[in-house]
C-alpha cells in the first residue's frame, strides 16, 4: 500500500501543471460551493437574530378582546393559564417583555413625523437596557420620570430635539379616540431603522394612559428562549393552554401577534368574549426568507453540480492521456511482477489525492476569503438586514463540509476508474511495446 | 322643647335646600334641552336629508416645513345612505385619486396602482388638518352630551359656549367645544380635545350657505394645535343639490371617470 501512495504522490507531482490545473478546477468548485453556503447560513442566522432583536423576542402572544362596538382592541390583562404557562416553562425562557405599543406622531415646534413608540417596564425588561445602544443620556434618567421617553437618533435629528426638550405624540386610544401626550426627552437610542424597525420608549404604565388601557395591561407578551429552536415547541404549548383568537382571512391575527396590526380598527371576523390570544414564533415570519434562502441554496447547489461535470469531463480526459503517456511505464511494472488491482490502485489514489489536495485548497481559499469579507464594514442601509452589526457572517456546517468533500473525491475517483482500469487491464507484453 | 324647635327648624331648612337643588337642576336641564334643540337643529341643518349634494372644494393647506399646498376636490354626497365620493382634481399628480364611502366602508383609490385600500373617516385629508369625516354629516346631538354651557361673544356674534362630552368611544374628539350662535343656530368655532383634553385642534366656519334647506359652511379652516403654524383652508364653490346618479357613488366610477 505504501509504495501505492509514493507512487500515486509522485505520479501526481512529474505533471505539476497539469496536476495544478485539475486540482485548481477541484478547488473552485470547492471554494463556490463552500462560499455560498456559508453566506446562506450566516446570513439565515443574521436575519433572525435581527428579527428576533427588532421584533423583541422569538415567541410573540398578544390578546384581543372586543368592545360593545364590535371593535378589537388588543389587550393582555392578568391572566393564570398565562402566568401559569410562563412558570412551567421558566427555565427554557431567557426573558420576558411585556409592552404595550402605538403608531403615533411625534410633534415638535412645526416639525412633526410618524413613529413606532413602545411602552415598556424599564425595571423589568433588563434585556432592553443592555440590548439597546444609547447615543446621548440615559435610561437610568428615562426610568425616573414616568412622562419621560427615549427617542430614536434620526428623530431626533429629524425634528431638531434636543435632550431636555419635551415633545407631543399624537396618537389613537385603542377605541381609536384622538389623543396627546406630553413626553420628556431624556435620551437617544440607536436607530434601527436600516432593520425597518425604528423605535421610541416611554413608560408603559404612562403610554397605556393615553391608550386608554389599565395601567397594569399590555398588549403583546415576548419571550426570548435560551434556545430559538424550541420556539415552535413552546408556541404549541401556549396554543393548547390559552383560548386563541378565531383566525381571519385577511391574516390580521398574525399580524397582530407581531404588534403590526391596525389594533383598535379592526372588525373581528367572528365575535368573541373576553381576551383571545394569537401566538407566533420567529420561524413563522422566517418562513419566506427560509425560502428565498433554499433557493440560493439549490442554485449553488447547480453551480456545484456543473462544476463536478467539468471536473469529471477533465480528470476522465486527462486520466486517459496519462494512461497513453504512461503505458511503457505501466507495461515495465507489469513485467516486474506488479498486479492488476494494485496498477489500479495506483491511479486511484493519484485521482484521490487531487481530489483531497483540491477540496482542501478550495476550503482555505474560502475561509481566507470570508475572514476577509467578513471584515468589511457595509454601510448599505438595504443590507443591514442580513448583516451582523454592519458585516457579512459566514457559518460552516461541519457534517455538509464533509460532505462536499466525500462528493468530491468519489467524483474524482469514479472519474479516474475507468481509465485505471484499462491502464490495469495492459496486456504486460503490448504495453512495453507502447501500444494499447 | 327648644331641641325640638332646632330640629324641626333644621328639617324644613333641609327640605328648602333640597326643593332648591331640585328646581336648580330642574332648570339646568331645561337649559341644556334648550341648547340640545339647537344641537339637533344644527345636526339636521347640516345633513341633505333625502336629496343629494355636489360641489367643488378648494383645499389650501399650509405647513411650514411643506409650503402652501393646493388641492382641488369634486365632491358629491348622499347622506341618507351614508355615500359620499371624492374625486381629486387637482393638484395634476394626484388627478385620479378619490374616496369612496359606501355605509361603514371608506376606500381610497390609486389609479397610479389601480387599487382601492380602506381608511378611516378618522384619517387626515390628503396631509392637511382636514379629516375625511370632515366631509361627511355630523351629529352632535346623537354623539354626545352637553356638560356646561355659557353665553358669550364671538365677534360681533352672541353665541352660546357649549361643552361636550362624547357618549361613546366611536368619535375621533372625546371632548368639544362649541361656538353657536344664538340668532340664528350657526356654529361658528370648535375646538377639539383630546381624552387628556389637550386642545388638539380648532375649526373656524366663518361663512355659510344654504343650499336647498340646509345650511352648510361656505368656508372651513382647521388649525392644527399642536404643530405650530399647520393650518387647512377649505372653501366651497359650485355647490348643487341636483340628484346624482347612482353610478358616481361605485367603485367602477372612481375607476373609469380620470383615466
Amino acid at each position: 500500500m505504501r509504495t501505492v501512495l509514493k507512487t500515486a504522490v509522485r505520479s501526481v507531482f512529474r505533471q505539476k501543471r497539469r496536476s495544478l490545473l485539475l486540482a485548481g478546477a477541484i478547488a473552485f468548485g470547492m471554494l463556490m460551493i463552500t462560499l455560498m453556503n456559508g453566506f446562506t447560513e450566516g446570513m439565515l442566522t443574521n436575519v433572525r437574530d435581527n428579527l428576533s432583536h427588532a421584533l423583541g423576542g422569538h415567541v410573540f402572544v398578544s390578546g384581543q378582546e372586543i368592545t360593545e362596538t364590535g371593535r378589537v382592541v388588543s389587550r393582555i390583562d392578568f391572566d393564570d393559564r398565562l402566568q401559569t404557562l410562563l412558570e412551567t416553562n421558566s427555565a427554557e425562557i431567557a426573558s420576558i417583555t411585556r409592552r404595550s405599543q402605538t403608531f403615533g406622531t411625534v410633534v415638535f415646534g412645526s416639525r412633526q413625523s410618524a413613529q413606532m413608540l413602545y411602552g415598556v417596564d424599564f425595571q423589568a425588561e433588563e434585556r432592553l437596557r443592555t440590548s439597546v445602544a444609547v447615543t446621548a443620556g440615559s435610561l437610568d434618567a428615562v426610568m425616573e420620570d414616568d412622562q419621560a421617553i427615549a427617542l430614536p437618533d434620526s428623530l431626533a435629528q429629524r425634528l431638531g430635539v434636543e435632550l431636555g426638550e419635551t415633545v407631543l405624540i399624537r396618537l389613537d386610544t385603542v377605541t381609536g379616540q384622538r389623543n396627546v401626550g406630553e413626553f420628556w426627552v431624556r435620551a437617544f437610542v440607536e436607530d434601527q431603522a436600516e432593520l425597518g424597525m425604528s423605535a421610541a420608549f416611554g413608560h408603559r404604565a404612562y403610554v397605556n394612559t393615553l391608550l386608554n388601557l389599565p395601567s397594569d395591561s399590555y398588549q403583546s407578551l415576548n419571550l426570548f428562549l435560551h434556545d430559538l429552536f424550541a420556539a415552535d415547541k413552546m408556541a404549541d404549548q401556549f396554543r393548547d393552554v390559552l383560548p386563541l383568537r378565531p383566525v381571519g382571512e385577511d391574516g390580521d391575527d398574525q399580524a397582530a401577534a407581531f404588534g403590526f396590526g391596525p389594533f383598535g380598527q379592526q372588525q373581528a371576523p367572528e365575535p368573541w368574549d373576553g381576551i383571545r390570544f394569537t401566538i407566533a414564533t420567529i420561524n413563522d415570519i422566517m418562513e419566506p426568507i427560509e425560502a428565498v434562502v433554499l433557493v440560493l441554496d439549490r442554485l449553488s447547489l447547480g453551480v456545484f453540480a456543473v462544476l463536478l461535470v467539468i471536473i469529471v469531463v477533465g480528470i476522465t480526459n486527462t486520466f486517459r492521456m496519462i494512461v497513453l503517456e504512461r503505458t511503457k511505464e505501466i507495461g515495465t511494472m507489469r513485467a516486474l511482477g506488479m498486479q492488476r488491482p494494485t496498477v489500479r490502485r495506483i491511479f486511484l489514489a493519484e485521482a484521490a489525492f487531487l481530489g483531497l489536495f483540491g477540496g482542501v485548497v478550495g476550503l482555505g481559499l474560502a475561509l481566507g476569503a470570508m475572514t476577509v469579507v467578513s471584515r468589511l464594514t457595509v454601510a448599505e442601509p438595504g443590507l443591514q438586514f442580513f448583516l451582523a452589526q454592519g458585516r457579512f457572517t459566514f457559518q460552516l456546517v461541519p457534517q455538509v463540509v464533509l460532505l462536499h468533500f466525500a462528493i468530491l473525491t468519489f467524483v474524482c475517483l469514479a472519474s479516474a476508474y475507468w481509465p485505471a482500469r484499462s491502464a490495469a487491464d495492459l496486456p504486460p507484453i503490448k504495453a512495453l511495446g507502447g501500444h494499447l | 322643647m327648644r331641641n325640638t324647635i332646632c330640629l324641626r327648624a333644621a328639617v324644613v331648612l333641609g327640605m328648602l335646600l333640597v326643593l332648591g337643588g331640585g328646581l336648580q337642576s330642574a332648570a339646568g336641564a331645561e337649559d341644556f334641552a334648550h341648547i340640545e334643540t339647537i344641537l339637533r337643529e344644527v345636526d339636521t341643518r347640516s345633513t341633505f336629508g333625502d336629496g343629494d349634494f355636489a360641489a367643488l372644494l378648494t383645499v389650501i393647506t399650509e405647513d411650514p416645513e411643506k409650503g402652501v399646498e393646493q388641492t382641488v376636490v369634486r365632491q358629491f354626497r348622499r347622506d341618507r345612505e351614508d355615500q359620499f365620493a371624492m374625486l381629486i382634481q387637482e393638484p395634476r399628480v394626484q388627478r385620479g385619486q378619490g374616496y369612496l364611502m359606501d355605509g361603514e366602508n371608506l376606500w381610497f383609490y390609486d389609479p397610479s396602482s389601480r387599487q382601492f385600500s380602506h381608511t378611516s373617516l378618522k384619517e387626515t385629508f390628503q396631509d392637511s388638518d382636514a379629516r375625511n369625516s370632515d366631509f361627511t354629516a355630523w351629529s352632535y346631538a346623537e354623539d354626545y352630551e352637553i356638560t356646561e354651557y355659557t353665553e358669550g361673544q364671538l365677534g360681533v356674534n352672541s353665541v352660546y359656549i357649549v361643552l361636550l362630552a362624547a357618549l361613546h368611544d366611536e368619535v375621533t374628539y372625546p371632548y368639544l367645544k362649541l361656538w353657536v350662535t344664538q340668532e340664528n343656530a350657526l356654529i361658528l368655532k370648535v375646538e377639539e380635545y383630546s381624552l387628556t383634553q389637550r386642545l388638539m385642534r380648532t375649526a373656524l366656519f366663518p361663512s355659510y350657505a344654504r343650499v336647498g334647506d340646509s345650511v352648510i359652511p361656505r368656508q372651513m379652516v382647521f388649525v392644527d394645535e399642536l404643530a405650530e403654524g399647520q393650518r387647512t383652508q377649505i372653501a366651497f364653490s359650485e355647490m348643487s343639490v341636483q340628484p346624482i346618479p347612482d353610478y358616481v357613488f361605485t367603485r367602477a366610477y372612481l375607476e373609469q371617470v380620470n383615466r
